[in-house]
């Protein structure tokens, strides 16, 4: 596993704090296998409170992982901890975990408010009612609508399912993609409620494929590919190591062969193959090649056409991530 | 751990009575659907329709004595097909539509013990499905010879036969996916032949026992085996019990989406 730097603090918030004695979380050495498929391989790391995001690709092992974490599956090998506990056998435990699944199901005949209402009363709130009101109000849906779930759009159930899921004011919340579906102004706000419910010392574990949502969710970050913990760390040292890993680019240019040979002798790039009307430079170091590439192409007389970065999405980090291991 | 003082989040621990009854209120609505009632509904209707036109045929036309006759159609009709099919629907779908459509972790992960949930859905099942089951085949019944014993040993097996059936199916939703069809070659070649074939089978069989009941109440061979009505009753309502109990088991265990 590759381990980034320590986040710096951000000013007046409690974002990865570490935990204070044992942590919130715990996976040691825990594998899942299904059949002949391997979706969890040998994963280990501790969460304490604040809000920690698993950023992975589709079909990574995150979901598979939060369902271990809350016991819906056991895991086929080691040992998860909530809260200390096994979820799966602990019903103190369960009363205290939030958790907002991936799956869209929801009780399609009942209204809003009734759903959150019975999630309530699953988790024994002496008041279900006013506690479903208050946290429809927190995702900006009306507890009165009688309209049910069934007609909801998919943004709509998505709040929904972060009402059910702080019904029970959660020590741990886990949101599997919970920013599916939402329009950006409802991702905005839904990002400032983990951020607040993480500030008030819960510990909010948050899954997306996305990069840009995890820069926005939080500092902290545990980078799952392939089954496998491939990271963790902070974000922007996340962030340094796509930039600091080597970079494949294609150039379109009238003398391809010229600036391959240049490229080469300055040390710009280590590999170039030259194509009919470009090449492919593999790069090591993306700021020397921006700076040096408009002098480099001015001096020889060669006419650039385009500059297009091959690898520069998330599935190319995650399996240079993951070989690099 | 949170910071929360708000007392309308206070809460108390979910009893089981509690659970059994949040269970039951929100799966009785998931599993009546408009094209289920439509369709069990018309299974239930067409058999009142064959004793309604039994019933109203000349004696004369008839080749068993009334009696015999409304207890042999009641029984191939009803508690060979409509009870184990009603059954079977709403049974199997309380638990196993829940899992498939991944609701069931809004009764799962919860502080609740697990056999209030197992007894929520099989009252949820039951309750649905006894109207279903019982009024069309004691109607059915009672148009072919209004005799208020055959009427009472009808609504009796039917109604054993149900609490079995509910069971038996509600475990089979939480083993197997696809549990409609499994349950189908169940009704078909356990209940339908193999139970018809020696005692063994019968007494292994939910319509074994409800049959027992009516021939114990009516005196119309109709029993594989012979036993009293009591039994009658106590296998059927044992074989429920016995079902609950390893579904909650299979609650315990079943991975979950």
């Amino acid at each position: 596993m590759s381990s980034l730097p320590p986040p710096p603090p951000l000013p007046g918030t409690r974002i990865d704090v570490p935990p204070l004695g044992a942590p919130m979380v715990e996976l040691s050495n825990v594998s899942k296998v299904f059949g002949d498929v391997v979706a969890v391989s040998d994963v280990s790391f501790c969460v304490g409170p604040g809000v920690t995001a698993l950023l992975g690709p589709n079909g990574a092992g995150k979901s598979t992982l939060f369902r271990m974490l809350c016991g819906l599956t056991p895991p086929s090998q080691g040992q998860v901890r909530v809260l200390g506990s096994d979820a799966r056998r602990d019903r103190e435990v369960r009363g205290r975990i939030g958790l907002i699944g991936q799956e869209d199901g929801l009780f399609d005949q009942l209204s809003a408010g009734r759903f959150v209402e019975i999630a309530a009363m699953t988790h024994g709130m002496v008041d279900p009612k006013s506690v479903a009101a208050e946290v429809l109000a927190e995702v900006e849906l009306d507890p009165l609508e009688p309209k049910p779930l069934g007609a909801y759009s998919k943004g709509m159930r998505q709040r929904v399912k972060v009402a059910a899921g702080l019904v029970n004011d959660p020590d741990v919340m886990v949101l599997d993609e919970p920013l599916t579906g939402l329009d950006p102004v409802q991702r905005r706000r839904m990002i400032a409620l983990f951020h607040r419910l993480g500030d008030q010392g819960r510990c909010v574990l948050v899954s997306s494929h996305v990069l840009d949502e995890v820069a926005r969710l939080g500092s902290r970050v545990l980078v799952i590919a392939q089954g496998r913990l491939a990271a963790t760390g902070d974000y922007r040292a996340l962030r340094d190591l796509m930039d600091d890993r080597p970079h494949r680019i294609r150039l379109r240019t009238d003398d391809p062969r010229t600036l391959a040979a240049r490229l080469i002798d300055t040390g710009t790039a280590v590999a170039v193959r030259v194509e009919s009307d470009g090449l492919v430079a593999d790069i090591l170091d993306v700021d020397k090649f921006g700076r040096s590439l408009a002098p480099l192409a001015r001096d020889t007389g060669i006419r650039l056409h385009e500059v297009e970065p091959l690898d520069d999405d998330l599935e190319s980090v995650f399996r240079y991530l993951v070989e690099r291991r | 751990m949170t910071a929360t003082q708000d007392p309308r989040r206070e809460r108390r621990a979910v009893g089981s009575f509690a659970a059994a009854i949040i269970t039951f209120q929100v799966l009785s609505r998931q599993i009546v659907t408009r094209s289920r009632l439509i369709a069990l509904g018309l299974m239930g209707t067409i058999v009142i329709v064959v004793g309604w036109a039994v019933g109203m045929s000349d004696s004369a036309d008839r080749h068993l004595d009334p009696l015999e006759q409304s207890v042999r159609i009641s029984v191939n009709l009803g508690l060979t097909v409509v009870v184990p099919v009603v059954a079977l629907v709403f049974a199997a779908g309380a638990l196993g539509d829940a899992r498939d459509d991944g609701t069931l972790v809004y009764l799962w992960l919860r502080p609740m013990r697990r056999w209030p949930v197992a007894v929520g859905a099989y009252a949820a099942a039951l309750v649905v499905s006894v109207p279903l089951t019982v009024i069309p085949v004691v109607a059915t019944a009672a148009l072919i010879e209004s005799s208020g014993e055959l009427v009472t040993a009808v609504a009796i097996a039917t109604t054993v036969a149900v609490v079995g059936y509910t069971g038996l199916f509600l475990l089979l939703g939480s083993l197997l996916k696809r549990s409609i069809v499994w349950g189908l070659a169940y009704i078909i070649i356990w209940e339908g032949v193999a139970a018809g074939l020696g005692r063994a089978a019968a007494r292994l069989s939910i319509r074994g026992y409800a049959r027992s009941v009516i021939t114990d109440r009516v005196g119309v061979e109709i029993a594989s085996f012979d036993i009293t009505q009591g039994w009658g009753i106590v296998g059927p309502l044992v074989a429920a019990t016995a079902a609950i109990m390893l579904t909650t088991w299979r609650l315990n265990r079943m991975d979950v989406a």
